[in-house]
């Protein structure tokens, strides 16, 4: 009894509350987190096979020769740099336009832009995915058709399902985004632009150099989540293509090859090695990034 | 105002609640057969919603018949590739497995190669003269041991839409060659402007039967990927010969199970498919329009004379290693899927050509008018299964092939067939199998 | 000038009209093809030539039925979203409290791997991640949907954040009047983060509701998988449910939307929380 309340006590102390309360978190980061990289790392120098499990070094390593492991790879860079090219300047304009003072109905705008990101992943990739359909009479060709343009077979090629993947890309964030720059936006005192017109600069330049440099941490934030989202890019592919093979790989990612390696074909140590890649990539990635920002990007930490 | 919109909303919630508690117990994807008392429990997984029902009634057929050794089956279903990876890993860490599974063939190879299946030579042996053999044995090793038994004989055939034909002058009794065939697309194609066949990018069904026609396969006899061999060369060259001259076509939607592909061949925009009998479900789901226009007759064959009987898809249930009714799991399946009931059963519910010759004579089943596979078809496809008879070709399905075939399905043939169409035949193949990952 | 303005104000009132006929398009397309049979959708493509004679509310009628899992998924969904969110909401607070009250060793060391998970995609350690969920028998079962993500890394940045603006001479004050360290948590300081609490939780209900890869890897029994998953199930390589898929997938949306309209202003707080408020 007198045990309990020493442990009651020290429980309860000052000093013992805040690892109580971090508590949860350091639980779950060692159980899921912390052991599965490690046994990520250890099975990427393994042939895995139930009992006759073995260490082979670095022979998993060997599938960055592949020719699908270096298309993947292209795809996930390919489709991480055009997303953000795509996923910065368009957001950023319509919330400047939506921000404007001439601008009426403002609230409604932003909902209904909102609204695609409400849809699951797997409603929008399905419509997505019929809407590029190859029939004559599926919508996107039926647009075509009203330019005169000949039906096309999408989802294909890839210059043409990659139009369908930003589309998709466009459509479900363009709404988030803009909306993390109208909360940008909202920061930037007035009195800047009342100031500046009254120096007489013009909208362009209002825009170049107040507005754009202003917006730069928002800006750093959507750059960071659209580098990792593009990186870590899967279901999307995953509908679209109705499954993870598409023609030729067009669509196939990184995570898409990790998956079909790992889930698909059971070849757990090759897929461990990617894993183990990818995470240097990621790694990578966030270090350029703390070195260019001097921050670690991401809103709250300083 | 608010208050109303919270209530609306509570409202909404809990008659969705309330419906979804409704649903469930209609939602019947884990199966049990009529439970009896002391019999051995059993677990079975499958992936296929279709087969839960299969196995539970054979389960009460197999009580019945043997009441000093039944069973309680329990069947559970999910989505295919989860289940198959669960499965593998539960046999890897040697926990959890059931005591048999089905397991589709693309992804056979990997259990097999790593020897987590039962042989079941022993069981199958009292059936062996009433079946086509070659389909239990490709489930199977070099040394003669078999593990697996498919639910179907997967007869790959021709089916021919009859007005396009009828248009052209054709008439595909005639056809024995692919280069009859070809002839034949010709004529089609002038007359009707429409291609004689597709060919698939995204699966391999066609270069696969060609293929195993010429005596290829994708594996060699070690179970090492095959890919460059010069009759598969002839194949994709055979191919892109007639795509050239616009008989051939890609298939919409890149594969004959795409919703792009149904609608084609539903409004008659393509003359003929080249798919497995199993297909005939697709037919009677997806193409409505066809009834009474589908004439079903063998597939050609390069030189005649040749064997025109090739096997093609399908599922190899197997009893898993580590069950502790070895001998009753594998009594049990060889009855289920061997057996006449088994096979009837088969046929009349799932429209699976059946792996026992004896039905392909019995009236009540050829001739059954009520039946929907055959009063959809204007030919009979026994007709086919025995002027075709057991000398069949089955694919080699050992070792590499679940890799090679992930390859052939992504890359190979839509390299072949759409993007890279003047490289050479035998270095694409060259460069595909260096890709594979083995 | 005001006649200017006005102009500019028509173009961009216009402009913006453009914009949501185009943002409203494909739910439009799927509400619309949701009153034809599926085989339709397969023979003449997703389009807006409906015959309205013909539109008819069947497919509805089907997924109402009972006839399938469909609500099965709904409920799944539903606890998964409740209990996930219920959960992640408490811990993720207790961690962002502790972050942001306490000083302590290794304070330091634990946000970094805060960081570092919130850095790392999940995609990354799928497999590992996968096996142990294998190993702690949780497959199938909507504890081995929630417990990798039990506590968020973006909810804890986001409530150690709203917490810091707190000042600790607070706390001091409620110790002194005899409250303990746990009692300051549950009895002050979650009154007071009632506002965030709602914005995070639509934001974490939002996740969980939509969330397709982790759920679709850890379930595969079809009475145990969530919506999402449970509609791409409809989409197999041996044929496509789309009477169930496109009725499904409008049902789907019908809730959350719902929400977003009486909620909209915690649905965009929410959101755009980790965004700006460094």
């Amino acid at each position: 009894m007198k045990k309990k309340s020493v442990f009651k006590k020290f429980i309860y102390s000052q000093k013992a509350a805040p690892y109580v309360f971090i508590a949860p978190f350091i639980i779950t980061f060692l159980v899921f987190f912390a052991y599965s990289i490690v046994s990520m790392i250890i099975m990427s120098f393994q042939k895995v096979a139930g009992p006759n499990t073995a260490f082979v070094g670095f022979d998993n390593y060997k599938i960055v020769k592949n020719a699908v492991f270096i298309k993947s790879l292209k795809n996930s860079i390919f489709y991480t740099i055009v997303s953000c090219m795509l996923m910065i300047p368009i957001p950023m304009v319509l919330a400047v336009m939506l921000n404007s003072k001439h601008m009426r109905a403002k609230a409604t705008f932003r909902s209904v832009l909102f609204i695609p990101a409400l849809t699951s992943i797997v409603v929008a990739g399905v419509v997505f995915r019929l809407m590029f359909g190859e029939l004559d009479n599926s919508f996107m060709n039926q647009v075509l058709g009203l330019f005169g343009k000949e039906p096309l077979i999408w989802l294909r090629k890839p210059a043409t399902a990659w139009t369908a993947m930003f589309f998709l890309c466009l459509w479900r964030w363009t709404g988030v985004n803009m909306m993390y720059y109208l909360s940008g936006l909202q920061q930037i005192p007035g009195d800047l632009y009342e100031s500046a017109s009254i120096d007489g600069a013009t909208f362009m330049q209002q825009l170049r150099y107040i507005t754009i440099p202003l917006l730069k941490p928002t800006t750093i934030y959507v750059l960071t989540i659209s580098i990792f989202g593009g990186m870590a890019m899967f279901s999307e592919s995953y509908i679209l293509f109705n499954g993870n093979k598409s023609p030729n790989n067009i669509g196939t990612t990184l995570v898409g090859f990790l998956y079909r390696l790992g889930l698909e074909q059971n070849n757990l140590g090759i897929a461990s090695a990617i894993g183990v890649i990818f995470l240097l990539i990621v790694l990578g990635i966030n270090f350029i990034q703390l070195r260019i920002n001097g921050t670690m990007g991401k809103g709250g930490d300083k | 105002m608010k208050k109303l919109v919270a209530g609306t909303l509570a409202s909404v919630m809990v008659l969705g609640t309330a419906l979804s508690v409704s649903a469930a117990e209609d939602a019947s994807t884990q199966g049990k057969n009529t439970f009896v008392e002391g019999a051995t429990e059993m677990d079975f997984w499958t992936f296929q919603e279709l087969h839960v029902a299969f196995w539970t009634t054979m389960a009460d057929v197999w009580n019945e018949q043997n009441p000093d050794r039944a069973i309680n089956l329990t069947v559970t279903s999910g989505e295919s590739q989860p289940m198959h990876s669960k499965l593998l890993i539960a046999c890897q860490s040697g926990d959890g497995a059931p005591d048999m599974a089905d397991v589709e063939i693309g992804y056979y190879g990997s259990f097999l190669k790593d020897g987590y299946l039962l042989p079941i030579n022993e069981a199958v042996e009292p059936y062996k003269d009433d079946i086509v053999l070659s389909r239990v044995s490709m489930y199977g090793d070099t040394e003669g041991n078999y593990y697996g038994v498919d639910f179907h004989l997967g007869e790959t055939v021709t089916y021919y839409n009859m007005d396009i034909m009828n248009e052209a002058g054709v008439d595909p009794a005639e056809i024995v060659t692919w280069d009859d065939y070809a002839e034949a697309g010709r004529k089609v194609l002038e007359a009707t402007g429409k291609p004689m066949f597709a060919v698939e990018t995204n699966d391999l069904f066609l270069p696969q039967a060609m293929l195993l026609e010429k005596g290829g396969q994708y594996v060699d006899e070690e179970g090492n990927p095959n890919l460059v061999t010069q009759e598969h060369a002839d194949v994709i060259d055979f191919i892109r010969g007639l795509l050239n001259e616009g008989v051939c076509e890609i298939a919409p939607g890149g594969g004959v199970h795409k919703e792009e592909w149904y609608g084609h061949l539903n409004s008659g925009d393509v003359a003929s498919v080249t798919m497995p009998l199993w297909y005939m479900g697709r037919f009677t789901d997806y193409c409505s329009d066809l009834k009474g226009k589908i004439a079903i007759y063998p597939i050609p064959v390069w030189n005649e004379g040749d064997v025109r009987a090739v096997l093609q898809g399908g599922t190899g249930t197997s009893v898993i290693k580590g069950t502790e009714n070895e001998q009753l799991a594998k009594d049990f399946l060889a009855f289920a899927k061997l057996s006449k009931e088994g096979c009837t059963y088969e046929w009349d519910v799932l429209g699976f050509d059946p792996i026992r010759t004896e039905l392909w004579e019995d009236p009540a089943i050829t001739e059954n008018k009520d039946n929907k596979f055959l009063s959809f078809f204007t030919t009979n496809p026994f007709d086919v299964l025995k002027a075709n008879g057991t000398d069949i070709i089955a694919p080699n399905i050992a070792g590499a092939y679940s890799a090679v075939y992930g390859s052939l399905v992504s890359t190979t043939y839509a390299n072949a067939f759409e993007i890279s169409v003047d490289q050479d035949a035998m270095e694409l193949l060259q460069s595909e199998q260096d890709s594979v990952i083995y | 000038m005001t006649k200017k303005s006005r102009i500019i104000s028509v173009c961009l009132v216009l402009f913006f009209l453009v914009i949501t006929v185009i943002t409203l398009l494909p739910l439009a397309l799927l509400a619309v093809s949701s009153l034809r049979p599926g085989s339709d959708l397969m023979r003449y493509g997703l389009n807006f030539s409906v015959d309205w004679a013909n539109a008819n509310l069947n497919e509805y009628k089907m997924l109402f039925s009972g006839a399938n899992p469909y609500f099965t998924w709904y409920r799944n969904s539903l606890i998964v979203t409740v209990v996930q969110v219920a959960l992640a909401l408490f811990l993720s607070a207790c961690v962002g409290y502790g972050f942001a009250m306490y000083d302590f060793k290794g304070k330091n060391i634990a946000f970094i791997c805060v960081l570092l998970v919130m850095m790392v995609p999940t995609e990354v350690i799928l497999l590992p991640l996968y096996r142990l969920i294998v190993n702690m028998k949780l497959i199938n079962t909507m504890w081995g949907i929630i417990l990798p993500y039990l506590v968020v890394p973006m909810l804890i940045f986001f409530f150690r954040q709203y917490l810091s603006g707190i000042p600790k001479d607070f706390l001091d004050a409620a110790r002194v009047d005899g409250c303990s360290e746990y009692g300051i948590f549950v009895k002050i300081m979650m009154p007071l983060m009632k506002p965030s609490f709602a914005a995070m939780g639509i934001y974490q209900g939002m996740q969980s509701w939509n969330n397709f890869l982790w759920p679709m890897i850890v379930t595969n029994d079809i009475n145990k998988i969530t919506l999402p998953v449970g509609l791409q199930s409809l989409i197999s390589p041996y044929g496509n449910n789309y009477d169930i898929l496109i009725a499904g997938s409008c049902f789907a949306i019908i809730p959350i939307l719902i929400l977003f309209i009486c909620f909209q202003r915690y649905f965009i707080e929410g959101m755009t929380a980790g965004g700006v408020k460094g």
